[in-house]
Parts: C-alpha cells; structure tokens; sequence
C-alpha cells in the first residue's frame, strides 16, 4: 500500500528550520514549549554570548537570504562594536518569484524566528529587533503580531517589532532595507560602512534572513552546532529549505541538507512539470538567478557550485518551465523587472536596464537598430551613418550585461544579467539568432 | 484631509523609532492616498522637510498621490506564475474589468507552486484559470 | 590667477592620528587612516573618473566611474567607497576599468543633450570631462530610447535654474542640501529610471520649495542641471579672485569668478576657513547692487538740502567740503565737527576715518554702528574678560555638546554659520533657544530645540540671573575652574546675589513669562551637558540692560567652566562684516585702535608721535550725542562713511532733526540712501570687489579684501578719505591699502603681526597676532584670562522705561530676515526681493483676532515716539503680547517707531523692546506719503552740470 510518507517528497526531506511548521499551532505558546522551544535560548542564556557566537561559527551557518556570508562572523563583527545601541534586524522581504519559505515560517513558526532573534540579540548585545516584511504578506504581518505578544515576557528585555514594506523589491537587499526601515526612499547604500558596523540608525546591526533565523534555535541546542555542520557539502552546510514552484507537479516547499542536484529536485522530488510536458529549463534564485537548462541539472546544491556555474542559490527557489517558454521573453522579463524596481540610484541599473529592455526589443523583433534621425544628421559627424548587424545588438546587450554585473551598486543591477546571458547562451534560437550569428558576433 | 487628523496618526507612532513608513500606511489605508497636504503635515510633524516626505512617498508603490476608487485586484505576473501561464489569462481579467475594477501586477505573492494567483485586500487566490480569474474580477466589481 | 576649477579630491578630508601607506598605480601614497582611495590617487596627482563624489559630501558610491582593481579583493569596487589600507595594491587604469567606465559613461550619454557646444557648462562641466577621460567614441544605444530630454525648465529662482534634462540623477544637491546647508529642501522623486531630482514636492518650483537659495546645490552639481543665470547670460569665466564678502560677520570667503570687468558669479571658496566652502543667498549672489542704476559715480554738492544736487568733480567737490569743514572749525572748534566709521569698509578704511577724525578734525568726536548694535559686548566681555571680542573660532562648535543661542537668529542673519550650527545638532549637540520668537532654531527639518524659553522681551538679566540661581544653588559649579581662574571675592558677591531666592526661577517667572520647570531644565542642561556654547546676537545687546546681559552671560559661562577649549565660549555673531574690525580700529569716542582708552598718555602719545599731531584728551561724543548736540547748536559737520543713520538709528524723527540742523553733512556712500537726504556733500564709494584691504569677521579673524574690479567711481574708498584728508591739509601718503595696515601693526599691540603679505600667504590670522600668539589666537582665554582674572559682575534685573499700558499693550521687537541685509541698500537692489519685498508685521493669531487683523492686511503700528503702516502677518511664531518686524525697507521706517532708550553703559538702543500697538489701517500713513514725498524731492540732481 503507499504510504504518504514514503512519497520522496516526504521521506526525502531532512526537516530541522521547518520541523515544526504545519505540525503544531503557530500561535501555541504550548504547543511550541512541548516541541522543544525556547530550549535554544535558555541554553544561550546559561552559556553566555561568547559561546552562543562559537557555537554559530562552529555550525558553518551561512545567510540564507542568498549572499551567503558566514553568519557567525556577521555576529562577532556587531558584537565586537562599540556601541550604545545595537539592533537585530530580520529580512523578511522576501520578493523572489518562487520562494516563500519565510511566507510558509512566519505564519506556520512565529516563534522560532523570535526565538532566533533573541538569541542574536543575546550574542551581540542588541536591544531591539525589528522584522521587515513585504506588504504582500498581511497574513505573516498578522500571524507575527500576535506571536509577538504572546512572547514578549519570553524575550524580554528584548523587545522585537515587524514593520511593513511598501511595495520596493529593492528593500530585500539589507541596506536599502535598513533606508527603509529608519523612514526613508530604499535606496541602496553604498558599503562601507557595512551595516554590521554602521547599520540601522548609524549603529551596529545584524541583519539576518528569516531562514537564517530560524536555524538558530536548532544550532543552539545541546549539539546542535555540531549536528548542523555535519549536513550539507563542502563550505555549505546544514541544512536549506528549497522551494519549488512553478510549472511542476509536485510542489511546494523541500528541506534538506546542501549537496542536493537539480535532477533530483525537479525530476525525482518534484516528478516533472505540472503540465507534462518536458522541461525547458529552471530558474534557481529568483528573479536574478540563472535560467538552467536540463543538461546541467547535475549541478548539486552548493554554493560555490552555483557561482561557478555562473548560477546563484539565492533564497532556493526552483522555478520550473517547460518547452512553452519562451527564452527570450523570460530574459526581456528580467530586464523590466529590474527596470521597474530599481532604485534607481546607480546608472548600471537606473538606465542600463532600460536599455536592456530596449535592446531586447529590438533583437526579439529581427531589427538591428538602424541609425535615428539625430545620427544621420551631419551635424553628428561622429555617430555612426550605418545599419547595425544584430550580431551588433547582441554584443551591445553583451556588454551592457557586462557593465552591470560589475558596474552596479547592488545585486539587482549586479545579478539582472544572469537569467537574460543565461537565456542567451543557452536558448539563442528563441532570440531568433541563427548559431552562426552567434559566433560572428561574440 | 484634516491636518489635525494627520497629526493625531502621526501622534500615535510618537513612540516609533523611524515612523515615517507606519503613518504613511496608516494615512494611505485611511485616505486612498497620502495627497501632498497630508505630506506637508507629516513633515511638519515629524520635524522632516516637506521634500523628504514627498521623496519617501514617491519611492514606494504602496503609497499613491490620489486615491484609486477602483477595487485592486493584484495578478501575480512574476515566473513562477508565468511559468504555470498567467500572462495567458491576464488579458481576459483585464477585459472583465471594466471601469470599476483595476486589475494590477504584483511580483510573486509567495504562493509560487500553486500559480497563477491573486490577491484582493488581503485575501489570497491561487490556482487560477482564467475562468476563475473572470470570475473573481466581476465579483469584485 | 587664471580661471581653473578648484581642485576636488572626491571625498572630505580625513583628520587621523594614524597614516597608511598603499600602492596606487605602482606610486607609493601615505594619507591619514580612513581616507578614501580616491582621494588617496587625487592627493598623489591623479585623477579617477568620478561624478557623484565631491569632498564636501559624504561618499555616495552611485555614478560607478570611479571603479578601481584591488589585489586580493574581488570585483570592481568604488574608489569612493573604498577605505585606503596599509599595504593595499591599487590599480586605476587596466583594460577591464576603461572597458567598464566607458560602459557607463555610454549610458549616461544615452540620456543627454548632445549640444555642449552651446551649453552654459561648456567647458566648465565635469560630465563633458568625464565623457573625455572615458575615451567615449560612439554611443551605440542610440538617441531613441527612453529619456529624460525636453523636460521644461525651472527658471523660478531669479539666480539659477533647473534643467532637468541635463541632470544626471548623482544626487549631489539633495546631498549638498541636506548635509552642508541642512535645509533638505530637495529630494529625489521617484524611482528607477524615473527618478528625478525635486525641490519640494509633486507641483512645487525651486521659488515654493523650502530652498533657501545659499547656492550649494548649484556648486555641486556636475552638470549644467542647475546653473547660474549669470553664467548663462555672461559665459565662462577668465578668471578668479579670492576676497571676502561684504555681508555679515560670518567673513564668507568667495572666489569671484569675471569675465573681463564683469563680475560672471560668486562661488565660495572651498579653503575659505570662516566659511569651508558654503554660502549664503547674499554673498553667493545678491552682488548685483553693484551695477544698479541707482549706483552714483560722480561727486554731487549742494548748498542747502532744499536743493537738488549737483554733479561737480571731484577737485571742486573736496574743495567744497574741505572749505565748509575748516569753516565751521574756525566758527565751532575742532568738537562741532565728528565723523561715523562704516563696519561695511575695510579695517584700512575704517582706520583713516577716525584718523582723519582725531588727527584731522581735530576731535574725538568718531562713532560707529557698532554702537547702534555690540557696543555692549565690547563693554561686557572686556570687563569679566580683558577683551572686547568673541573668544571661539566658528570651528569650535563641533565641539559643543550644548549650544545656547540668545538673542539671535542664525539661520537668518549668519547663515553659513547657522548651518554649522545644524551639522552639529544633526550630530547630536543638544540646543537651548532663548528668544521671544520661535525663530528656525526651534523647530526646523532634523533640528528640535531641547528647550525654547520664549522669553517676555526685555526680561533676558532675569532669566540669566536665574539660570545662575539654579546652577548656583544645586551646587552645578564648576568649583575648580572658578577657584583657580577668577576673583574669589567678585565670584563670591555674585554668587550670594544670584542664589538670593527673588532671582529663582519660580519668582521670576512672573517677569520673564518663562516656566520656571523649563527654565531650571535648560539650566542643569547647560551647566552639566559636557562643552557648553553660548552665541548670542543684537537680541542680547540692543536692550536698557544690554551690557549687563551680556556680563550676565560671561557670568554663566565662568561659573560652568566653559571658556578657555574647544567646544565652549562666549561668542557674539557680530552683524556685519567687519563691525568686529571697525571697533578694533579706534572708532569708538573713547578709544584709539586696540581698545585703548583715549585717556592713557602712553598711548595717546604713540599715537601723536606717528601722525605728527596733537590729539584731544577727552572722549569724544556718541553717535546719539552727536545728534542731540547738532539740535543744540554745537555740533555742525558730520562725516558718514558707508552707514545710513536715518534708516538704522532708533527714533528716526530724532535723527533727521539732528541732520537737518547741521551745515554739513557729508555721505560717503555706494546709493543716495537715506541721510543723504539730509546731505550736503555726497561722495561715491566704492564696493567691496573695487578696493584692497582687510575684514576682520566675528572669529577676530582677518582676512583679505582683493581688488576684483576697478571703482566704478575712479577711486577706492580709502583714497576718498585720503583725498579729504588731504584736501583739508592733511599731506597724506599712502599708496596701497597694505601701508595702512603696515601704521596699524606698528601702533596697535595685538596687530602686531598682520600684514597683508602675511594675510595672502596664510589665508587669514586671528588676533591678537604678536610675540605672545606669533601664530594667531583662534580661542582665547586658553591659559587665563586676558584680564588676568575672570571677573564676575552682579547683574541686577532692572526692568526697561518703556512699559506697556493701556495705550501701547504690546511688546515690539525687530530682527532680520535672511535675504535681506539691515537697511537693504544694497539687497534691496537685488533679486533678493523676491522673496522679501517688503517688511511685515508678525503678530499672534490671538492679538490679531483682537484686533480684526487677518493675514496681509494693513494695520497701523503705533508707539509713544511714531506711527508707521506695513502688512500683517498672522503667525504662532511670536508669543501673544508680542509683535515683530523687520527694518528692512525704508518704506516701512519701523525706527520711527523704536525710542531713544538705551544701554545704560554704551548707549545702545534697546530696539528690542518697543510697547506699541496696532490697529487696521486703510495703507500707507501720512507721514510715510510725506517722507516719500521729500525724500524724492532732496533725491533730484540737476541735469547737467553748469560748463
């Protein structure tokens, strides 16, 4: 007889962040006591701030909002600032398309992330912590508050307060979103100072991912940190929550140790697209992440497997497409996107990625661009009076790539290229680029 | 929108570190819109120059000049929805709309394995064909 | 010198015990710790693309130009942001970087008017320079796509405009705003590629926005996006000329930038040490004055006042007054004839005159303005002190923890310094305000006064006596430093006064109208918040009891301990700019140059040595005096350099009966202002930017006026003076302003050291300059007190003769605005007007509903001495009780208005209190059309001069 449990979906996943999600009453002070809460936190307290930080560093825990920065330096680097005023910032802004482990958590495991601040709190010598999250989540920002006040005896003196995005993408990105929180535009700020030293109102700031979090209480257990570094592959350990979304059959959100392969996430866990049809290619990362095609789906989970491949992990969203996509029109989306929720304050992003856009256009309709009715003038003795070959457009577009991936002030102007190369490199017939002019023109 | 009104939201964040964001959403639910008298009284009230305000307001999407009197129905048109064919059914939802309905795009409402989704207030709709899509639209209306 | 931008290292400089060494381009570059990379490359000589770094602001890391490699780090980091390191390996120029920056800079002209050859920046324009450092050949996105051309101008502020279209979104006004000016009138609107620069809000224009048009936004900017009207009409500039602004204290300096004679802008001068590179909307750019039309170049005399005047040469003009002077002399006595220095002119100026006073005229008989404004601060500093000025430097408040503003208005009448007041309150300095009036201080974006005590105007020895009380008697002392730094027994007086339970805060309150909780507050804040600060201005000093405030103020500042370091300090922000300077320089009646009393022998014969004459040994008359005696009969000349009397001096029928009593007055002004309606002799002056010479600012700094231009008129203002002199037979000398200076230092013992070879080698110097403080003296008292001793003065609170009653209910009080300067001959002749057309009554929305006045109405303002009309302006800015105006305009005259009370010790008019009262008024009264009508008649001159 099958069992639901033996479903790889299920069997397969190795829950420690997500073990308690779904299973208890997320506002259940009671229930989340008797499934092993606030144990972290009282062993934080009886250890002492120097060991809370050891036992971070030890459990290799890096961010999981994608960057991947070791978590245990971030702390040692906030705790060892002077400072009057520290803070705990948590990022739950979380705007990549595919992902929605912070969504599934803040409402399914209010606790555990407050948890997991107090104990930050407690390493770095923070007062307040606050929870940024997207106003696309009014359930979260609900099933939070609640959390919030029903464990405020808990944490205190540690006082932890969510406030709500408006509407920026950009904000998910850690010094925008402190710009945010502290009541101005989400701009991007310029590092350094970084915000660990100079973060949330010019004092020192851990600001940490949801997932990040939340796998704290869990590595402050007795063993946890150890237990924690043994999963996981390589510089990347632990445990991480993929999401997987999309055109798939089986959804939904999969937690395992790193080391995992795309093969068997798509194929084996997800059992293929939703539609039937075969697999074109898997978006890893979100917006900005890597379009994969399946001849590379041998890739493991790892994070510097993924930056090698020219691929990021991101947040561990995995969005699947069948043969229907079409490529060009996926990486066409990537430059909008980022040119509608750019900041706008460096110029890679600010008009690079409209004339990403632009260029786009041009190369999807088959029309180079021909010289404009101010370039044909004789005045402009300078501009170019010739047709240009696509092969021209696509190395405009090549270029253009190039200056924003290290041209620009953050990771959306810096990380927008990925899908739109990647599509380019992998799928150039549905740029309507013939092989040949491909090579001419790289 | 009454300049006392607007002091009195702003007096309620008195206690907030960084306020400006919380009145703004609370003035935007309460108005439709944070207009520029209501900028310029949050500036004068919370000691910030009316330009300050008005480049905060500017900046995020949440907060518009004038209100929208139309219902808001948000149509996730991110990849993963993309992906399982929301721009397929957009067209028909936009069709339905009409005068009374607005029918926007919202990046990724976290609800990526179950696509296409929407959002309406603060209640959630996922799974959905553009019959269902139609149908939510003109319930709105 | 030839014109050249000034050199910008990117990023501000860095102070640092520690230097690191690093690698930039294979040259080895030691700077101090935490400097940036980019500024690291500009001090060894290069030069790394850059657009939105300047070093007046803080990095900002946007225009991504300025990319550089580093060794072991990965990517392209900027090298704005980037912190230079021991041992750092950078590279500024590989084939990646050109790659890259040319990327950019193809994106920015993606979206950019390609006619530079016609632009105002043309040439003068860091995007033009960076297009070319980047090698930028062909722009292959073309000039069809998205952009931001054809965006409408802004034109509404009269000095500079907004092209949107030529901005490149940096950011570097909204950051110049905000951080150096503080006002954060701009903002970035929008986002994305959408983004674009604002003043205000959505419908605003840069005239409605909160822009205070000090100009730094247009320093920054780049690009032509903001640019200054003048440059667009008059084109690039040829060459600068470093000089010192003639506006207020605050001693601006600015590089004027001509073309030719012609003056293209004012921009200030970024190693100016007053000023550190910021302006205001005078100094930046209310110059026009200088090319009025009302501008009188020839010399004009006449027999009586009834006449019109008559242009004459200036040989028939010094013969005439050289003949009525020497008449009256030979009639009167050497005491009917006196003379008014200008604290507008030069200190070489300002010498000549009360030189050509005592030396000449043969009388003591030479006041200046600074009795009409800090004569009791020259009183009261140099009796607890030793000495008659200021004792911090303007840097010294970025040290203060708690700064205490007092009877001033610094955002408004000193604001380059007002905005170094801001920075540091950004910083966290706590504020104290104590004025009538909720002047900007207050409350403004980012700035909240900790304590506001809105004083009863008039009341300022009861509230200080009663700070003292609280300090004194909750044991806030600072023991120590009275014990060993001042006179036990005055300290003791003092002290068993103020601690008397009358002067306590509680009984006072009644008086004051200040509650007494704040006020013990504000006193504990003071007296415990780290370095105390204290500036104060004419809000202190213009009162029956202005000397004694301003002891009482020296007294609070002893008993804390806050005088002698950085961070501390009395500090007078003197009104103009060069009153600290004008009084320095002898032109008080009782005073030779270096404040030394006209009865010392000693000096009085140094003096009498050098000029070859004998001197009157009895002080001579003040200005008020001078005006009663002309009344009288027995003082009939008056020389006026640069100062309109009628319009500033209190009691204005007063003045003008003094005026016309006299057989010669003599002005010696840029306009026919005024007193010149009550003049005999009118001699041209001449501007600051035609003359040489020195200002000394509020600092005690001194610093170098340059000839910028020749005299409209023929001849500077200190060779008037010497052709008078010599007209009168005096065989003056002088070839150049820099022998005055030279006869100054020889005569005065803390000038000692000043010269002008000095001044230009070293950019200013601070007195006392001699064997003692070889280098200067930015902060006094450092090791004891001038004096010796500090000197506690028992203060005793005695109300004003002018009360309110029945007949006059309110209390008057007058201050200035921030685009206009005290009588405005000069801002009035500019664009300025535009946003201070006309003076204006403020009065409480209480009174004025009391009265049936709405906003903009007319009302009538009435007091025991006169009657004038002006417009309403119904605000909570002043408290009930109390009414408010400027004395800008002559229109308005609000001295006719203000009494002839005055500091008991140096006669300096209390026009800050004022009983009056107001009442709706139908427009202008009759003695205002009456004033206009003879003031237009004594303004005719003849057509043309007699062959």
């Amino acid at each position: 007889m099958f069992r639901i449990e033996d479903h790889p979906f299920i069997a397969r996943q190795q829950r420690l962040t997500f073990a308690r999600a779904g299973r208890t009453r997320p506002l259940s002070l009671e229930d989340y006591a008797a499934t092993g809460g606030w144990a972290g936190l009282s062993r934080a307290r009886r250890i002492g701030p120097e060991q809370v930080l050891e036992d971070v560093t030890t459990s290799g825990l890096r961010g999981r909002g994608g960057a991947g920065f070791p978590t245990g330096i971030k702390w040692q680097t906030v705790a060892r600032a002077q400072a009057p005023r520290k803070y705990i910032v948590c990022n739950a802004d979380e705007g990549d398309s595919g992902t929605f482990a912070d969504r599934m958590l803040l409402e399914g495991d209010p606790f555990q992330l407050i948890e997991g601040m107090a104990i930050a709190a407690l390493a770095v010598g923070a007062h307040k912590g606050y929870i940024y999250v997207r106003s696309e989540y009014p359930h979260a920002v609900a099933k939070l508050e609640a959390a919030i006040a029903l464990s405020r005896d808990m944490v205190a003196p540690f006082e932890v307060e969510v406030r709500m995005g408006a509407g920026a993408y950009v904000c998910g990105e850690e010094t925008s979103l402190l710009n945010s929180l502290e009541g101005k535009r989400g701009e991007v700020r310029a590092k350094p100072p970084l915000p660990a030293l100079e973060g949330l109102f010019g004092c020192p700031t851990a600001v940490n991912n949801v997932l990040s979090l939340t796998a704290i209480p869990h590595i402050l257990s007795e063993d946890g940190a150890q237990e924690y570094a043994r999963l996981g592959i390589h510089r990347s350990r632990g445990t991480k929550p993929i999401q997987l979304a999309g055109n798939i059959r089986h959804g939904g959100l999969f937690e395992t140790a790193f080391g995992i392969t795309l093969e068997e996430l798509v194929h084996d866990i997800g059992g293929g697209t939703a539609s039937g049809r075969p697999v074109k290619a898997v978006q890893v990362g979100g917006p900005l992440g890597a379009y994969i095609p399946p001849a590379q789906f041998g890739l493991p989970f790892d994070y510097e497997a993924y930056a090698a491949a020219g691929a990021l992990i991101g947040h561990g969203g995995v969005v699947v497409f069948d043969d229907s996509a079409d490529m060009a029109a996926q990486a066409h989306f990537a430059m909008t996107f980022c040119a509608v929720e750019s900041c706008g304050k460096c110029t890679p992003c600010r008009i690079g990625s409209v004339r990403g856009v632009e260029a786009l256009d041009r190369i999807r309709s088959g029309q180079a661009r021909a010289p404009g009715p101010v370039e044909t003038l004789p005045q402009m003795h300078n501009a170019r009076k010739t047709q240009r070959s696509l092969a021209e457009d696509v190395a405009l577009l090549e270029d253009l790539c190039e200056t924003m991936k290290f041209g620009s002030l953050c990771a959306l102007g810096g990380f927008a290229p990925y899908p739109v190369l990647s599509a380019l490199r992998h799928w150039p017939e549905d740029f309507g680029i013939r092989e040949e002019e491909m090579a001419d023109g790289l | 929108m009454g300049k006392a009104r607007i002091f009195e939201i702003c007096s309620e964040y008195a206690e907030c570190e960084g306020p400006l964001l919380p009145i703004l959403h609370a003035v935007q639910a309460e108005y439709g819109c944070v207009s520029p008298e209501a900028e310029a009284a949050i500036a004068e009230s919370l000691n910030l120059s009316r330009a300050e305000v008005h480049g905060v307001v500017s900046f995020y999407h949440d907060f518009t000049a004038e209100p929208d009197l139309r219902m808001d129905v948000q149509v996730c048109r991110a990849e993963a929805c993309q992906a399982r064919g929301v721009e397929a059914i957009v067209g028909a939802a936009e069709a339905a709309a009409g005068e009374r309905v607005a029918v926007k795009p919202v990046y990724c409402l976290g609800l990526c394995s179950v696509g296409p989704a929407a959002r309406v207030g603060d209640r959630l709709y996922a799974r959905l064909d553009e019959a269902a899509l139609v149908a939510l639209v003109e319930r709105v209306a | 010198m030839a014109y050249e931008r000034q050199a910008d290292f990117g990023t501000p400089e860095v102070r640092s015990e520690t230097s690191v060494t690093l690698s930039i381009d294979g040259r080895s570059v030691t700077v101090p710790a935490g400097t940036s990379v980019m500024r690291a490359a500009a001090e060894a000589g290069g030069t790394i693309p850059k657009l939105c770094a300047t070093d007046n602001l803080k990095a900002f890391g946007s225009c991504r130009l300025c990319l550089i490699e580093v060794e072991g780090m990965r990517g392209t980091p900027a090298s704005c942001t980037t912190i230079a390191a021991e041992g750092m390996v950078v590279k500024t120029q590989t084939p990646r970087l050109e790659k890259l920056r040319r990327g950019v800079m193809e994106l920015y002209i993606s979206d950019h008017p390609l006619d530079c050859l016609t632009c105002s920046a043309n040439n003068d324009c860091e995007l033009q320079d960076a297009a070319a450092q980047v090698g930028l050949r062909d722009v292959r996105y073309g000039y069809e796509g998205a952009s931001h051309l054809g965006r409408k101008p802004d034109v509404s502020n009269p000095y500079f405009l907004f092209a949107p279209d030529k901005c490149i979104a940096c950011s570097r006004c909204v950051r110049a705003c905000d951080e150096v000016q503080g006002t954060f009138a701009l903002t970035m609107d929008g986002r994305g590629f959408a983004s674009r620069i604002s003043a205000g809000q959505a419908d605003d224009t840069f005239l409605s926005s909160e822009c205070v048009s000090c100009g730094a936004c247009v320093q920054a900017c780049p690009t032509s996006a903001l640019m200054e009207k003048s440059v667009k009409q008059h084109g690039k500039p040829e060459r600068a000329v470093v000089t010192t602004c003639a506006y207020c204290g605050v001693g601006c300096t600015f590089r004027a930038e001509m073309r030719g004679e012609q003056l293209v802008r004012m921009v200030p001068w970024k190693d100016g040490k007053a000023n550190h590179g910021h302006s205001c909307v005078k100094g930046r750019f209310a110059w026009g004055y200088a090319n009025h039309k009302d501008r009188i170049t020839s010399p004009m005399i006449r027999e009586s006042i009834d006449e019109p005047w008559r242009e004459v040469s200036w040989e028939e003009a010094l013969a005439f007054t050289a003949g009525r002077l020497k008449a009256i002399r030979d009639q009167y006595g050497a005491r009917a004839l006196g003379g008014i220095t200008s604290s507008r002119c030069t200190n070489e100026e300002t010498y000549l005159v009360q030189k050509l006073v005592r030396a000449g005229f043969g009388s003591n008989n030479v006041d200046t303005c600074a009795r009409v404004c800090h004569s009791p601060t020259g009183y009261g500093l140099k009796t607890t002190f030793g000495t008659s000025a200021g004792t911090q430097d303007f840097d010294s408040v970025m040290d203060a923890d708690v700064i205490l503003v007092i009877g001033a208005n610094p955002t408004d009448a000193h604001p380059v310094f007002g905005s170094r007041i801001k920075q540091r309150l950004r910083q966290g300095a706590k504020l104290i305000v104590i004025d009538p009036r909720r002047i900007d201080l207050v409350k403004s974006p980012h700035v909240r006064a900790e304590h506001h005590l809105a004083l009863q105007p008039g009341t300022n020895v009861a509230v200080l006596t009663a700070m003292a009380h609280v300090i004194v008697t909750e044991g806030l002392v600072a023991d120590a430093f009275v014990g060993e730094r001042c006179e036990t027994d005055a300290f003791e007086d003092w002290a068993r006064f103020v601690s008397d339970a009358k002067h306590s805060p509680e009984v006072l309150e009644a008086v004051t109208h200040v509650p007494a909780e704040r006020l013990r507050a504000a006193a504990r804040l003071y007296a415990t918040g780290g370095n105390g600060a204290i500036y104060y201005g004419l809000g202190v000093t213009e009162h029956s009891q202005g000397s004694s405030t301003v002891m009482a103020i020296a007294n609070l500042a002893m008993a804390t301990g806050n005088v002698g370091r950085p961070g501390v300090g009395v500090n007078p922000l003197r009104g103009q700019n060069n009153v600290q300077g004008s009084c320095d320089m002898g032109s008080f009646p009782h005073e030779l140059p270096g404040y030394r009393h006209i009865h010392d022998v000693e000096t009085r014969a140094l003096f009498e040595a050098d000029w070859g004459v004998s001197l009157d040994t009895e002080p001579g008359l003040r200005i008020p005096n001078m005006l009663d005696a002309a009344v009288d009969g027995t003082f009939r000349a008056l020389y006026v350099q640069g100062e309109d009397i009628l319009q500033s001096d209190p009691d204005t029928h007063h003045v003008a009966a003094g005026l016309a009593a006299m057989d010669c007055v003599i002005v010696h002004d840029l306009f026919l202002n005024e007193t010149a309606n009550y003049a005999h002799v009118f001699l041209p002056g001449s501007t600051f930017l035609e003359k040489d010479g020195t200002f000394t600012n509020a600092e005690r700094r001194i610093q170098l006026v340059r000839k910028v231009m020749e005299p409209a008129n023929g001849m500077a203002d200190w060779e008037v003076t010497q052709a008078l002199a010599n007209a009168m037979g005096l065989g003056w000398t002088y070839t150049h302003p820099r022998e005055v200076m030279d006869e100054i230092a020889r005569l005065t013992p803390s000038f000692t050291g000043v010269s002008h070879a000095r001044l230009d080698a070293e950019g200013s110097l601070q007195w006392p300059v001699n064997a003692a403080h070889p280098d200067g003296s930015p902060i006094m008292h450092a090791d004891g007190f001038v004096r010796g001793k500090g000197h506690f003065v028992v203060t005793d609170y005695v109300p004003t003769d002018e009360k309110t009653g029945p007949r006059f209910p309110l209390l008057l009080t007058t201050g200035r605005i921030l685009s206009q300067y005290n009588v405005g001959a000069q801002t009035r002749r500019t664009e300025n007007t535009v946003w201070h057309g006309e003076d204006a009554l403020e009065i409480h929305p209480v009174d004025a509903e009391n009265r049936g006045v709405k906003d903009g109405d007319w009302v009538r303002l009435a007091s025991r001495t006169g009657e004038t009309t002006l417009r309403a302006t119904v605000t909570d800015r002043v408290a009930p009780g109390v009414v408010y105006t400027t004395f800008h305009h002559p229109e308005t005259q609000a001295n006719v208005v203000t009494t002839d009370y005055s500091d008991w010790a140096t006669n300096c008019p209390e026009y800050k209190v004022t009983a009056v009262q107001v009442t709706p008024s139908n427009g202008p009264s009759d003695w205002q059309a009456d004033y206009a009508a003879q003031a237009a008649r004594s303004r005719r001159i003849e057509a043309e001069p007699a062959a």
